[in-house]
């Protein structure tokens, strides 16, 4: 605290975006997170996968697997959206109550890096528990797979030839996994990315962690049925009243598409993802978190706090 | 609160609202024509699905929706709940239309499991109009069921064999339609995903077809002669066209015709095979059958299976019988599969006329 | 460095006006206010609860923005985020992330601050020995007691060498041990040079500490001075005396009377405060994270 040290500071200067003090926040942010202990969650989805594995069996070989499938994504579909939400909405309004963002605003940090700061964080730990997840999953699949495959070798009658050995391999792990599975990942964490973001939107405005959670759900809810509203806008035959058009228009402007995010529906079922849409679906998120991003700080920059 | 930079906001959100609206409707579209979006929510869904299952479905989990319903239809199997069986197997047929299973499961659910239970519901009821009523309306009723999930299923998969082989097996196994059942074989081997047992069903099926021999003929006989595994069916079916063949040229025919035809230059081993059978079971002259049948053994041109039954008829004179053992035991070694379960049993009757050690008995069935 | 004529702190005619959702009349929370801190003082803002003082911070430091009037930080507009390059904040009763540890909060104020790794090892080495809690670094925030969170909150605001501290009721909620230790670091501060803006509503706290005094009531400052002209009673004379007999006291009454115009107010034993009663009879208890607790 020397005239010397003061200076020195004084003389670095301030710098207009600095990547450094938004990795700060964005490491801050998934540490206090993962300190909350959000990661016992990962319990649960371990005993869901593990009760899902007894529950099934004796069942055919495909429904077993695809069973999991289903239950494991819908369950990854669940916790990345509700960490997504919840987790963005926890974030700000308690940095508020607990004036923790006085202490951040009065450093030489402007709100736009806070903002990024904070949505960088929660995209991590989204990464981070989707990649765990998934990882999780992929091993008990891959073991499960291998399981039925020695299973339903050990009770065909003869010795199968080498085709049909083939061909029964071909069968079951057509339902085990797949690289088109890590597709529907990505596109579970993209979903999430803008569900996030929406709910980082909400909660510049909002006062309270609990009607941004609110208002952040019903958007997502509400962007699952967005292809609904576009269609009452695009008429293709069925002609709509003008009312329902308008209103229609309306919700489809406002609110994201989260439909669009669901291409595991199709994967499980055995469907090829069209070339280079997964790229488009990321383009288009980095569009989507660019604008919501740059409407969050049109609010949160000039918030009374 | 800053409202004129809230109102930018909602503007901002709204013009890239606009510009993204038809680029998403794109990328919509396109997903359907790849297959992504087979089930669009409607009203009739909703009162199918529930309220909960409906949002679920609307809400991106309709995996999981469809995977709670297939439990559901589970369980109302083992409650034999066979209404319930059938609104949840419509449920996860109509959720996920392109997972075969759902439609596999929804047939083999009405047209066995259902139709097994009325079976016995029938039998239970034998004496009353109940039974009669099960047997004449229920059981048909469940078939038809069952044949038109595997047919439904079937429009959604046109590149699987799966579905369409599930209609055959119901024509087959349930109907006894063989004919019916054999279409439909044919159609499923045409699928590029299908295995070479399907044609061999489609062969098999073909066989049974009462009108159908000289097409199941020609199929078969390809398949034998295709350089193929010849499964022990398409044996049974080669011999049981050949002596179809053969019985329907000897048919109203007498010996001297026939004799006159085996004789005629550019006969064939049918013609003498049509003699053979003639002698064998309308003449009742079992040396003059053997000596024909032996013909047939050393003709080339005629089956295999012609050495094995020449072989059978020898050992039936007893002064003959050790050599003829020789002959069959050389011919087993050379090609067990040629020896149907009938035949090996016949061979161990002979082993005990002839009293063979048990040691070197070779008719141990397999 | 800054030239010695710029105030540290420029406040002048400042208003904020809050509305009251839903209702016509606004409150006005500061009204007209106008105040300069000069680099290096330790300026004292008095006032009751809800008197505006800490509307006046925020304004200060850009947390909110004025209705009318300006405030400025060594010349720089305090909306300016640059301007916080200079300054430290501690808020009233703060709350950091409690699941980092002393030495982590540090170490991230100090990033936003933009300090370089090594110089984020040794500030917060410096800082933790600075406000006493060494022994607590790798203990979680959440197993702090109220003093000890006041002091990681000083040392937060230190970290990135600002040459203003805004501190806003520091002492609240903390015992007097506590707030002595915290009075001792504002005056360390000001050895250092540092300028210090206070506010409290404990007058004998910002009495031990401050060099000038600013009296704020309803949004408005009503009294500003050096603390001494303001505190001072010009006509009065304290005598304290020890083992003064009867006889004696009775004379000095009696040579009071024969003055014209004196007059004797009041005589008898002066009383400690209760304050230096406690810290008497509490000296030497820690009330911070020493390890062995």
């Amino acid at each position: 605290m020397t005239a010397g040290g003061t200076q020195a500071a004084a003389e670095r200067g301030h710098k207009l975006f600095s990547p450094g003090r938004v990795w700060a926040i964005a490491r801050n942010t998934f540490t206090q997170l993962v300190r909350m202990k959000v990661f016992y969650f990962m319990l649960i989805f371990s005993a869901l996968i593990i009760a899902v594995n007894f529950f099934f069996l004796g069942w055919t070989l495909e429904q077993e697997l695809k069973s999991m499938k289903d239950a494991a994504f819908g369950a990854m579909r669940i916790f990345s959206a509700v960490f997504a939400i919840v987790g963005t909405a926890l974030l700000i309004p308690k940095d508020i109550e607990d004036r923790t963002l006085y202490t951040i605003l009065t450093k030489p940090v402007p709100r736009f890096e806070y903002l990024l700061g904070k949505l960088l964080g929660v995209l991590l730990l989204i990464a981070v528990s989707l990649a765990m997840m998934a990882a999780l999953f992929f091993v008990v699949l891959y073991a499960r797979q291998h399981q039925i495959f020695a299973d339903e070798l050990a009770v065909l009658p003869g010795e199968p030839s080498g085709p049909e050995r083939e061909a029964l391999r071909e069968a079951i792990f057509s339902q085990g996994v797949q690289p088109r599975l890590f597709l529907a990942v990505v596109a579970l964490f993209l979903q999430a990315a803008v569900a996030a973001a929406v709910a980082l939107v909400v909660s510049t405005f909002a006062s309270s962690t609990l009607f941004t959670i609110i208002v952040s759900l019903m958007v997502f809810l509400i962007g699952h049925a967005q292809s609904l509203a576009r269609e009452v806008w695009f008429p293709e035959g069925v002609v709509h009243s003008p009312v329902a058009r308008v209103l229609a228009g309306l919700v489809a402007i406002a609110f994201p598409d989260f439909n669009l995010f669901n291409v595991f529906d199709g994967i499980a079922v055995g469907q090829e993802v069209p070339d280079g849409l997964m790229l488009r679906l990321g383009v288009l998120t980095a569009f989507y978190l660019t604008i919501y991003m740059i409407v969050s700080w049109f609010v949160f920059a000039k918030k009374e706090l | 609160m800053p409202w004129r930079r809230v109102f930018a906001g909602v503007g901002l959100i709204g013009l890239f609202g606009i510009v993204r609206m038809p680029v998403e409707q794109g990328m919509e579209e396109e997903l359907r024509a790849a297959g992504f979006r087979e089930w669009s929510p409607d009203i009739s869904s909703r009162d199918q699905l529930g309220q909960a299952g409906f949002a679920g479905a609307l809400g991106g989990f309709r995996s999981l929706v469809a995977l709670y319903f297939d439990v559901k239809a589970h369980s109302a199997r083992q409650n034999k709940d066979w209404v319930e069986v059938e609104k949840f197997r419509n449920v996860t047929t109509t959720l996920q239309p392109r997972f075969w299973k759902h439609w596999d499961m929804a047939a083999w659910d009405m047209a066995w499991n259902a139709y097994a239970f009325y079976r016995r519901e029938a039998e239970r009821h034998r004496d009353d109009l109940e039974g009669w009523k099960i047997e004449k309306v229920t059981m048909p009723l469940y078939l038809e069921k069952g044949v038109d999930f595997a047919r439904r299923g079937a429009k959604w998969l046109p590149d699987s064999y799966r579905l369409l082989r599930v209609v055959a097996e119901i024509y087959s196994q349930k109907y006894e339609d063989k004919c019916a059942a054999a279409d439909w074989y044919l159609m499923a081997s045409q699928a590029p995903d299908a295995p070479a047992y399907v044609y061999r069903a489609y062969a098999h099926h073909l066989a049974l077809c009462e009108g159908s021999e000289e097409k199941a003929y020609e199929v078969t006989s390809a398949l034998y002669h295709g350089g193929g595994k010849r499964t022990p069916t398409l044996r049974y079916d080669m011999e049981a066209l050949e002596d179809h063949f053969a019985g329907a040229a000897a048919r109203g025919k007498t010996l001297a015709e026939l004799e006159a035809a085996a004789a005629a230059p550019g006969a064939g081993y049918r013609d003498l095979a049509a003699l053979a059978m003639h002698l064998l079971e309308v003449a009742g002259d079992l040396s003059a059958a053997t000596a024909a049948y032996g013909r047939l053994a050393r003709d080339p041109e005629a089956p295999a299976f012609y050495r094995r039954k020449w072989a059978f008829l020898l050992a039936r004179d007893p002064e003959r019988a050790p050599a003829a053992y020789r002959a069959l035991k050389g011919l087993y070694v050379a090609d067990p599969d040629a020896f149907r379960q009938g035949d090996l049993r016949q061979l161990a009757e002979l082993e005990e006329e002839l009293s063979i050690l048990p040691g070197e008995r070779f008719s141990a069935p397999r | 460095m800054a030239d010695p004529a710029t105030p540290a702190v420029q406040i002048e005619h400042l208003t904020k006006v809050f509305p009251v959702p839903f209702r016509k009349e606004k409150v006005v929370a500061v009204d007209d206010l106008s105040l300069r801190v000069r680099p290096g003082e330790v300026y004292g803002l008095i006032g009751p609860n809800g008197s505006g003082k800490s509307t006046t911070m925020k304004v200060l430091l850009g947390l909110i923005s004025a209705t009318a009037g300006k405030a400025s930080i060594f010349g720089r507009d305090s909306g300016d985020t640059a301007s916080r390059g200079s300054v430290g904040f501690l808020p009233e009763n703060p709350y950091f992330y409690k699941y980092l540890t002393g030495g982590e909060t540090l170490a991230f104020y100090g990033k936003l601050c933009g300090l370089r790794r090594r110089e984020i090892r040794e500030r917060t080495a410096e800082l933790l020995a600075l406000v006493d809690l060494e022994g607590a670094r790798d203990r979680r925030l959440g197993g702090y007691s109220k003093g000890m969170l006041q002091r990681i909150g000083l040392a937060q605001a230190l970290v990135g060498e600002p040459k203003l501290v805004v501190l806003d009721e520091p002492t609240a909620g903390v015992d007097p041990a506590g707030s002595r230790k915290i009075r001792d670091l504002v005056l360390e501060l000001k050895r250092r040079g540092i300028t210090v803006i206070l506010s409290s509503h404990l007058l004998t706290q910002v009495q031990e500490v401050c060099d000038q005094v600013g009296i704020i009531f309803n949004g408005r400052l009503v009294r500003e001075g050096e603390l001494d002209e303001l505190i001072s009673i010009e006509d009065q004379t304290e005598l304290v005396l020890k083992n003064a007999s009867p006889g004696l006291l009775d004379r000095i009454g009696e040579l009071v009377a024969g003055e014209e115009g004196a007059e004797l107010l009041h005589s008898g034993h002066p009383r400690t405060t209760l304050e230096r009663l406690f810290l008497k009879e509490t000296s030497g208890e820690s009330e911070d994270g020493s390890p062995g607790r």
